[in-house]
């Protein structure tokens, strides 16, 4: 029996090998300024996607300025030294193309899709980004106003459910806040601290500068060269930020020389031997990045709580500690929960939603950051289900993927899945730009691009029980309990302990 | 397997940077030329055209297969082959609908199926039992008859709803303003239509549509020419049927000079204009590239487009005006409009028509002329990333005849139109002057719109493209109106033995299931009423109370998913105008204003229509000529959202305590239908008002 399983397998992949042989080509190289350039051609289509992933998310904020890193990333539309406020996106979509940005913990990610021949407009939009945007009070309010709408279309029933399990799961470390983050703290922030964590964060060494598309290799490094080797190394950017920005009597006392000396259209030869030492000197003093540490505490009790919100149905979320996006177990891991309840056809979903009718909906998310991960459970319970029951019903069905195999069909179905996503995830030229852009910054090299269904598929159905068993911890975990406003009162304040 | 890693010094060019003016934008390169390889094409013993487009860059292909008939003039049976379409994969002879469904979703692959086509996509590895699963479809659909009825059944919903939906009344007009009932683009599926369609005519359109000869399949993706011969062979080789039905069509309509069309919409806030006529050109025409572009100036385009300029940015009379031109190898059409407030019905006409004549007048600016093509390059670049685009011109080119290179050349040719190029198609495709003026919306509007006719004669049209029958004057007043239905409500009952009927009943409950489509199950609609005034109304879903209202006489309030409300002193005062069991009965003496405004068309039958008016509302009531049933409630209500459209129909009258209560009550709202059943109705039970606070 154990032979032929192993025969099956082994079928199985052969039968892959074709596929995750089709490899994504692609250029990487680093600017002198510290900004790392990847480049992939894939001519079939004229277009491009020109992007940039800022290695900066809500975890590289303060805890009295939480939501700037979101906050930029509607910011950075405004316009800069050279585009019109409000000009940004339609220089776009006149020019042909789309474009769109999106922040997590971990990073914030611009992108445009433009028709190829407009490539350089492309990369001349994002220079301008990341050397000169406006970050100035008119843009901060504009914004300000339309994140507090974003903020309050995101405020849905049960969407607190994250930040309540990560604030419990990460105390200490940034995942416990929102990327979405505080009004009050963007309302409380002042134009210095924008224009601080621009500096910070908006600089060279911490940009990845990906390109996917028709395009042709060596010139596309000269445009690079063009845009982007000109933005100034090190504290040097701040000096040609400020040279725009400045007063000349601010400059001088910061820099103890006038702005004359300097040129924004031929900033590496300035006037004059101590002009051009200071910038040398500049050049080369690197621009801090803070990082928080890797959160601390482990989880080692069971840690339950009521939450109540404006929802008609009562709601259980179970989450565990798991290790980062880059460890290992992390591919088994996803591929556990999505045979607990990835889909309709899912083992809870199965037992708690159709046959058993304790919920109306069940699922699970993997997530898996830079310096942590939560597998997350949940399932909305049907009218006046009691929630201890639908957790009895995940543990029941925790236990058995702990103490029994998969079947060789649940295994076969998750497989196909992952390839299927897999295959769909590298589909597009946008799709392939950030993901080449997320292995090289999170997964150690973006040739992780090539590798990462082999590893999928690499994972055996005793991975997926041993993993289960390691991570799915019964005495240490968090439990929500979501309930109705108003009623219950009194089990919230049992519940909280 | 080859991946650059360059050390520093050989990428960077010798001068690090120098001069740059960053004011400077960069220019557009040439346009780009596609890089489409051409597509094999080669027929089958059984005559399928097979086209295949190789893509190796990912491990997917997709196999779509279209029929090749004319489409056909459906005649009694209107609507016959999109009911068909929807059936197709409704299981086969050797698969029921879940196994069809079970074996897709394993393989993560779809498989999807409309009147003349039949489409599957999946992962190269999965194309054997994919293709198995699709040949299985298209040789062997087998049209359960509980599928049949279930989506007729669905058919009806989707009729019944036309009626509140303006849209799709103005696509009906717009139908047969530009074609003859003998044209398949001229037809208007009814319930007349639909009542022709069964099983057997479904099975006939099959069998007659689906038939190799004449038939295209785009293959593309992963796979090669071998490969593909071998797997059409396998599993197609043995698929046979009849000769493909070719036909000519006949011609669109002409028309000669400004012609108004107008479909009324009881109680609407809004016009819905669409100024259209037939266009004589096919894809194959050259000025078609031409025409697309001066689409995307006037109307059809992103940015400042001059429709959307003059009417919503410089007037303010619109949120979106467009324009399309739709051009195909049976009938092309341009039409623009868009939804315009009532008062502003004319001006708006007035506008468009200007649109339409000012292009054809002068050379449009370079400014809209680049932007326009830009913005269309840029979208055609863009759609290409889809295998299934490839897919369509692949066939485009053979279907419409269109040079081999059609695609490939696609954006210098775009590239290559000009201002003169727009005004020579302006001239020969536009009009302002011999147009179809099709407006859905309120009767108020009619006489702002007569002026635009010829002739001055408007036609008027019903939801389904048909002539409406006139209004026709009432031969009863509304009192009388009223008196009819109270008698036949209370089966006969006049006078003193009504009242004494009347005094017996103290309470009266309904419980109605109601079906929500999609919904995991039916909602329960509780109402009572008590001879004392007190009323209450809940829906429960799943145990869940969506809603629930109560008046208890003299103040009332609602809760639920919306929240609690107290009822303001207006409400409570027209809630009072509808008291007692038969509240029409008291119409005369509880205030309410109504009016009988004529005899109309509802469902096939004519009904004496009966308008209420109160402050928030506007009810339209339909009672049957004949036995003077209410069939049907239509409430267009003032909300916070807008205008927001109700409509009750009520059927199956039965005796309950002496009196007729209809046993089936569906609700239509935004576009959906809720079907309802009496579950329960008892006179003179308990009932508790609390449960409805």
């Amino acid at each position: 029996m154990k032979n032929l399983i192993i025969t099956g397998l082994l079928l199985a992949s052969f039968s892959f090998a074709g596929l995750s042989q089709r490899e994504i080509e692609y250029v990487e190289y680093d600017l002198d300024n510290g900004i790392h350039v990847i480049l992939h051609e894939e001519t079939s289509t004229p277009i491009v996607a020109v992007s940039v992933l800022y290695h900066v998310g809500s975890k590289n904020e303060k805890d009295e300025r939480t939501g700037f890193a979101h906050f930029f990333e509607h910011l950075l539309f405004e316009g800069s030294e050279n585009i019109e406020r409000g000009e940004y996106s339609e220089l776009v979509e006149k020019n042909g193309g789309t474009l769109n940005a999106n922040t997590s913990w971990d990073r914030t990610f611009y992108y445009e899709i433009l028709p190829s021949n407009q490539l350089e407009l492309g990369l001349w939009l994002e220079s301008e980004r990341l050397l000169h945007a406006k970050v100035d009070n008119t843009g901060i309010e504009t914004q300000r106003s339309v994140v507090k709408e974003e903020k309050r279309q995101r405020d849905t029933p049960y969407s607190s459910f994250i930040e309540e399990m990560f604030s419990r799961m990460y105390p200490d470390h940034p995942y416990r806040w929102m990327p979405i983050g505080s009004m009050e703290h963007l309302d409380a922030a002042e134009e210095k601290d924008y224009v601080d964590f621009y500096r910070t964060f908006y600089v060279p060494a911490n940009a990845t500068l990906t390109i996917a598309g028709d395009i042709d290799i060596e010139e596309t490094k000269k445009w690079i060269n063009k845009y982007f080797n000109s933005i100034p190394k090190g504290q040097a950017l701040n000096l040609y930020r400020d040279l725009e920005t400045m007063e000349e009597e601010a400059f001088v006392k910061t820099y103890g020389m006038s702005k004359e000396r300097f040129d924004v259209n031929d900033f590496s030869n300035p006037d004059g031997k101590l002009a051009g030492a200071l910038l040398n000197k500049l050049s080369n003093s690197p621009i801090r990045i803070p990082r928080p540490n890797e959160p601390q505490v482990k989880l080692s009790e069971v840690k339950k709580a009521v939450v109540h919100d404006n929802i008609q149905l009562p709601a259980l979320f179970m989450g565990y500690q798991t290790p980062s996006q880059t460890h290992e177990d992390m591919y088994a891991l996803q591929m556990m929960n999505d045979v607990l309840a990835g889909g309709a056809s899912s083992r809870i979903n199965k037992s708690l939603v159709e046959q058993k009718q304790m919920a109306v909906q069940a699922f699970a998310f993997a997530f898996g950051l830079e310096q942590a991960g939560v597998a997350l459970f949940g399932a909305i319970g049907s009218a006046g289900q009691e929630l201890d029951a639908i957790q009895s019903e995940f543990d029941i069905q925790i236990k058995m993927i702990q103490d029994k195999l998969i079947s060789q069909e649940e295994f076969e179905k998750v497989r196909n899945q992952y390839e299927n996503d897999f295959v769909s995830s590298n589909s597009t030229i946008a799709g392939i730009a950030e993901n080449l852009a997320d292995n090289h910054v999170y997964n150690g090299g973006a040739e992780k691009i090539n590798t990462e269904l082999a590893k999928y598929l690499s994972v055996t159905r005793e991975d997926i029980q041993r993993v289960a068993k390691k991570y799915l911890t019964q005495d240490a975990r968090i439990v929500l309990h979501y309930l109705p406003m108003e009623e219950d009162a009194e089990e919230s304040e049992n519940g909280q302990n | 397997m080859k991946n650059y890693i360059l050390t520093l010094g050989l990428i960077l060019p010798t001068v690090l940077f120098g001069q740059i003016d960053r004011s400077i934008r960069p220019e557009a390169a040439p346009a780009p030329t596609i890089n489409i390889k051409n597509s094999e094409v080669f027929t089958t013993a059984n005559g399928i055209t097979v086209i295949l487009s190789e893509n190796h860059r990912l491990p997917r292909v997709s196999f779509n297969l279209s029929m090749g008939a004319t489409p056909k003039v459906e005649g009694d049976k209107a609507g016959l082959s999109g009911v068909a379409g929807s059936l197709i994969m409704s299981g086969t002879e050797n698969r029921s609908k879940d196994e069809l469904d079970n074996a897709i979703d394993y393989m993560g692959a779809s498989l999807r199926a409309s009147s003349t086509n039949v489409s599957m996509s999946c992962l190269t590895k999965h194309m054997e039992k994919g293709l198995g699963l699709m040949s299985d479809v298209v040789m062997n659909a087998n049209f359960p008859q509980s599928e049949v009825d279930r989506i007729i059944s669905q058919n009806e919903d989707n009729l019944l709803a036309t009626k509140s939906q303006e849209a799709e009344m103005s696509g009906n007009a717009r139908a047969v303003a530009n074609f003859p009932s003998t044209h398949p683009y001229g037809e208007v599926m009814t319930q007349a239509s639909l009542d022709k369609i069964d099983r057997a005519s479904i099975v006939q359109y099959f069998k007659e549509t689906f038939t190799p000869n004449g038939s295209y399949l785009v293959v593309v993706g992963d796979i090669t020419l071998e490969q593909t011969k071998a797997a059409v062979e396998k599993n197609f080789g043995s698929w046979s049927g009849g000769a493909v039905y070719k036909a000519e069509l006949v011609s669109a309509n002409s028309v000669k000079g400004n012609r108004v069309i107008f479909v009324n919409k009881a109680g609407a806030d809004q016009s819905v204009i669409s100024i259209t006529y037939p266009l004589d050109i096919k894809p194959s025409n050259e000025d078609y590239l031409k025409l697309k572009v001066l689409d995307g100036i006037l109307g059809g385009g992103v940015f400042g487009n001059r429709l959307m300029q003059n009417l919503r940015e410089d007037k303010g009379y619109t949120y979106g005006c467009r324009s399309r031109a739709s051009v195909d190898n049976y009938g092309s059409t341009f039409s623009a409009g868009g939804n315009f407030r009532n008062d502003v019905t004319d001006s708006a006409i007035v506008e468009i028509l200007m649109e339409l004549d000012r292009i054809t007048e002068g050379l449009v600016e370079d400014e809209e002329l680049s932007m326009t093509k830009s913005s269309m390059a840029g979208s055609f670049a863009r759609s290409l990333e889809q295998p299934s685009t490839v897919a369509r011109f692949a066939l485009n080119i053979i279907r419409n005849e269109l040079p081999k290179d059609y695609y490939q050349t696609y954006l210098k040719q775009l590239e290559a139109v000009t201002k003169e190029d727009i005004l020579m198609v302006a001239q020969k495709y536009m009009t302002g002057s011999n147009c179809n003026i099709v407006v859905v919306g309120n009767e108020e509007v009619i006489d702002r719109i007569m002026k635009f006719d010829s002739d001055g004669k408007i036609e008027k049209l019903d939801a389904f493209g048909n002539e409406a029958s006139e209004k026709m004057e009432a031969d009863i007043s509304a009192d009388e109106l009223l008196e009819k239905y109270s008698t036949m409500m209370a089966m006969g009952s006049t006078g003193k033995a009504l009242k004494k009927k009347l005094k017996s009943v103290k309470t009266h409950k309904t419980v109605i299931e109601m079906k929500i489509p999609q919904a995991p199950g039916p909602a329960i609609a509780t109402t009572i009423w008590t001879a004392k005034g007190a009323e209450g109304s809940k829906m429960e879903m799943m145990g869940m109370t969506m809603q629930k209202s109560y008046f208890d006489g003299k103040k009332g309030g609602s809760g639920g998913q919306g929240g609690a409300k107290v009822m303001t002193e207006e409400e409570i005062a027209e809630t009072k105008k509808s008291y007692g069991l038969i509240p029409e009965m008291n119409y005369a003496e509880s205030g309410m204003d109504y009016e009988l405004t004529g005899i109309e068309m509802y469902d096939g039958k004519p009904c004496y229509v009966l308008k209420l008016t109160e402050s928030k509302k506007v009810t339209f009531e339909y009672f049957d000529k004949e036995t003077f049933q209410k069939t049907a409630s239509v409430i267009m209500a003032t909300t916070d959202q807008g205008m927001q459209e109700v409509t009750y129909t009520y059927a199956d009258y039965k005796e309950y305590g002496g009196f007729l209560f209809p046993d089936t009550i569906n609700l239509f709202v935004s576009g959906m239908q809720l079907s309802g059943k009496v579950k329960s109705r008892e006179i003179n039970v308990k009932v508790d008002l609390n449960e409805f606070k």
